[in-house]
């Protein structure tokens, strides 16, 4: 069973938010102004780093984690982790309680006051089981830092591009080490 | 297990049982981006980049994604108005495209007769694929006058390109600068021209070395080798210096200036005038600095100059730009691949050929607004617009009647907001054409529906110098709306123009494409057509200048009466300038930096994009705000000698404590009385557009860099509101 995982390099996401939209127009109607997404797209400073200014843009979505916590905290099971790596949440199950929420080491599940059920990101799996890349991650990203595929087979394209920058970006984005623990 | 493949157009067709899709050319910026749309019941179901495009390469940012939503906004103008109540009063009669241009006709034609066509004011907004037909209909005309943000936006790289080198040079991302200055923009999140931000990212994945200039701390500057912290509005002095050490150390490629540059002892006079202790006190940046990036410049090969905008919004608009070419030109990497490339459009009507510049009479010419005093601007059909205000407001040197305003928001867009609201008051008649009754709409006579570019046919990027077109291919009919090129073709016949003019838009596009023995049908079916590819033409014919050289000394300035060599102004308002000012205006206040999801004055109704920034936002920093008594999250005032706004703040560490950096393009849809809160947040109510703060050369209003004072506004301090 080939793995299938998302991992955005943060290093060299420009935050231009183009994925957050892009989710957007996955999950709601065109006629819909608005409505809900799974990843948002945050300013993490500027601030000081060791003595020297820095700024970066963070990605939250949920990482589908190898032993997902929040799917342990869940007393109604409505979060499971598929064979293929993804973590899904069923909304049928899922009873409001939010108790994954405080779990997620990411703080990629939200609660939906509509719908009364927590959300987050379910890898497009309704797209992945047809061949189709997840719609953030279907080359919209102008700085190509948002892959889908094998987890290994990223962590190498990743430290491709590293060593072609010159060493830069050398922090490895957080759910290699994750999804290995 | 089925296989992946990026934008796998068969499969999306299949799972989600689209209709059809249609390749087209997004335009919610000036264009650029390929797009696939997907249609379903003849609706717009879905839009994603076109990996066949050779600009963006399939990726999309923000506001194409969200085109759909734009199309089919609740709140879109979908028929033409007539207004039936006072100015501003939100009183409108729905009427016909019939009596909508016979009106608007009837008007152009009486106030031609009464007080000459240079009466009649012809406008557009930043460029948006329609300047040609607007100047088209009205050097037809015989107005000189036509109002658009080019005496600061891309015209001034425009006009100081073709006097330097001919045209302007593009950087050659295709071949991977090796370094790149990103000197006062962001094109990660915006879109300076021809530029989208995909190539750019590539290039520093493939290793380029990046030098930033921005006051500001962007993502680019914190990931950038070198980020020189500028004071604003010194961008000249800073290029000066940088100049001079390329000079002094001998870092230049010799045989481009001996063999390609006019005017070099002058030019090294003039930039040894600027040594680098005098450059590090008017710019604030460390000299070490300065000289290091010099260094990695021009040693790096090839090198390029990622510019935009915010050089061209000052006192030295023309200057700044002119030394940017310098550099990219003395250091050998004009027309040098992976430097910056002069490049050949394809052979089509040109947009100077399609607008009829050479039918606009010589003493109608001489008649263009400002024209004696910004004569760079003039020659290239570019006027100042507060000499339009003026004329309208004052009648000198003659009346303005009537103004033509098309994809236009200058209530928020233009220097002193309040003054240009004052003109628009007066004018005896101005008709508007846009997607929504926006505060400067709602001041018009008569409001046109203006055609998304999901619903028009047309050659992308047709004014662009990058050397490729794209077709832009209707897709949907919302509504009414025309295409602004539709509307005037129509309204060019109303007025006598019909022998200059087409039955249909599609004969225009022909007309464009002719020379190339190609007609809008066969177009369509295309990719796109690229000019041909060559560097270093100068080698064989030299450049389009005077002087058939690379002009460091600008004979053409020389003529009109100019400094013919560049040099550094300070700002009409900074601490050097005007001291006393800036004891009680105590900070810099720059404006402008580019929000994801809205393009100026656009997008803040479409929800999905206004999420991402609910606020218009200004940045201070903590030490800043701790001394003037201000929380994060606070609503306070900003307050010029123009006037005072409201904007929320956000501390950042990420600017000099002396500058407090806001938004622009503010207005709030959502507010529903006629004015749509067009003052309370809009820094253009705070913005100088005197005459003498301008650039002399080419107008450029200096909207970026100013003097203002920052204060809790009363009743909101540190409540924050979510
Ligand atoms: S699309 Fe890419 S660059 Fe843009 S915000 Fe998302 S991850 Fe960052
Ligand atoms: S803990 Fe968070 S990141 Fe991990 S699988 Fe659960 S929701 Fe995703
Ligand atoms: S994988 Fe799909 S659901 Fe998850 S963030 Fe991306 S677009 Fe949204």
């Amino acid at each position: 069973m080939s793995k299938h995982a998302i991992i955005i390099e943060e290093f060299a996401c420009w935050g231009c938010r183009a994925c957050e939209v892009a989710c957007k127009q996955e999950y709601n109607s065109v006629d819909a102004d608005n409505g809900i997404k799974y990843l948002s797209v945050w300013p993490d400073g500027p601030k000081l780093m060791n003595g020297k200014l820095d700024f970066v843009w963070r990605v939250n979505v949920c990482k589908h984690c190898d032993d997902p916590p929040c799917a342990q905290a869940c007393p109604v099971e409505a979060i499971t982790k598929r064979e293929d790596g993804i973590v899904i949440l069923d909304y049928d199950k899922c009873n409001g309680c939010q108790l994954c929420i405080d779990e997620c080491p990411y703080h990629a599940i939200r609660f939906d006051e509509e719908k009364k059920t927590v959300t987050k990101c379910n890898l497009c799996h309704h797209r992945v089981d047809k061949g189709l890349y997840p719609a953030c991650a279907d080359n919209i990203c102008l700085a190509h830092c948002i892959y889908f595929g094998d987890p290994a087979e990223i962590e190498q394209k990743i430290l491709e591009k590293r060593k072609a920058r010159g060493g830069w970006g050398d922090i490895l984005p957080k759910v290699i080490t994750i999804s290995r623990g | 297990m089925p296989e992946f493949r990026h934008s796998n157009i068969e499969r999306e067709m299949e799972v989600y049982g689209y209709d059809s899709f249609v390749k087209s050319h997004c335009r919610m910026c000036h264009g650029g981006c390929g797009v696939i749309v997907y249609v379903k019941d003849g609706k717009v179901a879905k839009i994603a980049g076109d990996p066949d495009c050779p600009i963006a390469h399939g990726t999309l940012c923000t506001k194409g994604l969200a085109s759909a939503q734009l199309a089919y906004h609740k709140d879109r103008l979908t028929y033409p108005v007539k207004r039936i109540g006072p100015k501003a009063s939100g009183k409108w009669e729905r009427i016909s495209w019939d009596e909508a241009l016979d009106t608007i006709a009837e008007r152009i034609l009486t106030y031609k007769e009464k007080y000459g066509p240079e009466s009649v004011v012809f406008g557009y907004g930043t460029g948006r694929e329609n300047e040609a037909v607007i100047y088209r209909i009205a050097n037809v005309l015989g107005s000189p006058n036509v109002i658009t943000a080019g005496h600061f936006c891309y015209g001034p790289r425009i006009c100081t390109s073709i006097i330097t080198c001919g045209t302007n040079p593009i950087v050659d991302y295709e071949n991977f600068p090796k370094c790149i200055i990103m000197w006062g923009n962001n094109v990660t999140i915006s879109n300076p021209d021809e530029y989208k931000g995909e190539p750019f990212s590539v290039a520093l994945d493939k290793g380029a070395k990046l030098i930033v200039v921005d006051p500001r701390l962007t993502r680019p500057a914190a990931r950038a080798n070198v980020w020189l912290q500028l004071r604003p509005g010194t961008d000249a002095a800073l290029a000066l210096g940088m100049l001079n050490v390329i000079v002094n150390e001998e870092l230049y490629d010799r045989e481009f200036v001996e063999k390609y540059t006019h005017g070099w002892d002058p030019f090294v006079q003039r930039v040894n005038e600027y040594p680098l202790e005098r450059v590090q006190e008017i710019t604030w940046v460390p000299k070490e600095k300065i000289r290091e990036a010099a260094r990695l410049f021009a040693t790096t090969k090839p090198a390029a100059i990622q510019w935009g905008v915010a050089i061209e919004q000052q006192t030295n608009c023309a200057d700044n730009d002119r030394l940017l070419m310098f550099l990219m030109g003395i250091t050998g990497n004009i027309d040098a691949p992976g430097g910056q490339v002069l490049n050949r459009t394809p052979n089509v009507v040109n947009v100077g050929q399609f607008g009829a510049h050479g039918m606009l009479p010589k003493d109608q010419f001489a008649k263009r607004l400002g024209g004696e005093r910004f004569r760079l601007a003039s020659r290239f059909a570019i006027l100042q617009p507060k000499c339009v205000w003026d004329a309208i407001l004052e009648e000198k040197p003659y009346p303005v009647k009537m103004l033509f305003l098309i994809s236009s928001n200058p209530v928020i867009t233009r220097a002193n907001a309040k003054e240009v609201y004052r003109a628009l008051e007066k004018v005896d008649f101005m008709a508007v054409a846009d997607f929504f009754l926006t505060p400067t709409a709602e001041l018009a006579d008569i409001v046109l529906p203006a055609a998304t570019w999901l619903e028009m046919d047309y050659v992308g990027d047709f004014w662009k110098r990058h050397g490729y077109i794209l077709p832009r291919r209707k897709v949907i009919q919302v509504g009414e709306c025309r295409s602004d090129h539709e509307m005037l073709n129509d309204l060019a016949h109303r007025i006598g123009q019909g022998q200059y003019w087409w039955n249909n838009f599609e004969e225009a596009l022909d007309y464009i494409l002719h020379p190339m023995n190609t007609t809008w049908k066969d177009f369509k079916k295309m990719n796109y057509i690229r000019g041909e590819v060559k560097y270093y033409k100068y080698k064989e014919g030299g450049f389009s200048t005077p002087t058939r050289k690379f002009e460091l000394y600008s004979t053409t300035l020389e003529k009109m009466g100019y400094d013919p060599l560049p040099q550094h102004r300070e700002p009409s308002e900074s601490p050097v300038s005007t001291p006393e000012l800036y004891k009680e205006y105590p900070y810099i206040l720059i404006t402008g930096a580019r929000q994801p999801g809205f393009f100026h004055t656009e997008n803040r109704q479409i929800g999905r994009l206004r999420e991402l920034h609910r606020d218009p936002i200004v940045e201070i920093h903590p030490d800043a705000a701790a001394k003037e008594g201000i929380h994060e999250g606070d609503w306070v005032i900003i307050e010029s000698r123009r006037g005072i706004v409201r904007q929320r703040v956000r501390l950042s560490l990420g600017r000099d404590p002396r500058i407090v950096a806001a938004q622009h393009g503010w207005w709030f849809p959502e507010k529903k009385d006629p004015g749509h809160g067009w003052h309370e947040s809009n820094i253009n109510i705070l913005t100088d557009n005197a005459l003498e703060s301008c650039d002399p050369a080419m107008g450029a209003s200096n909207i970026r860099t100013l003097l203002c004072r920052i204060y809790p506004e009363k009743k909101a301090s540190y409540e924050k509101k979510e």
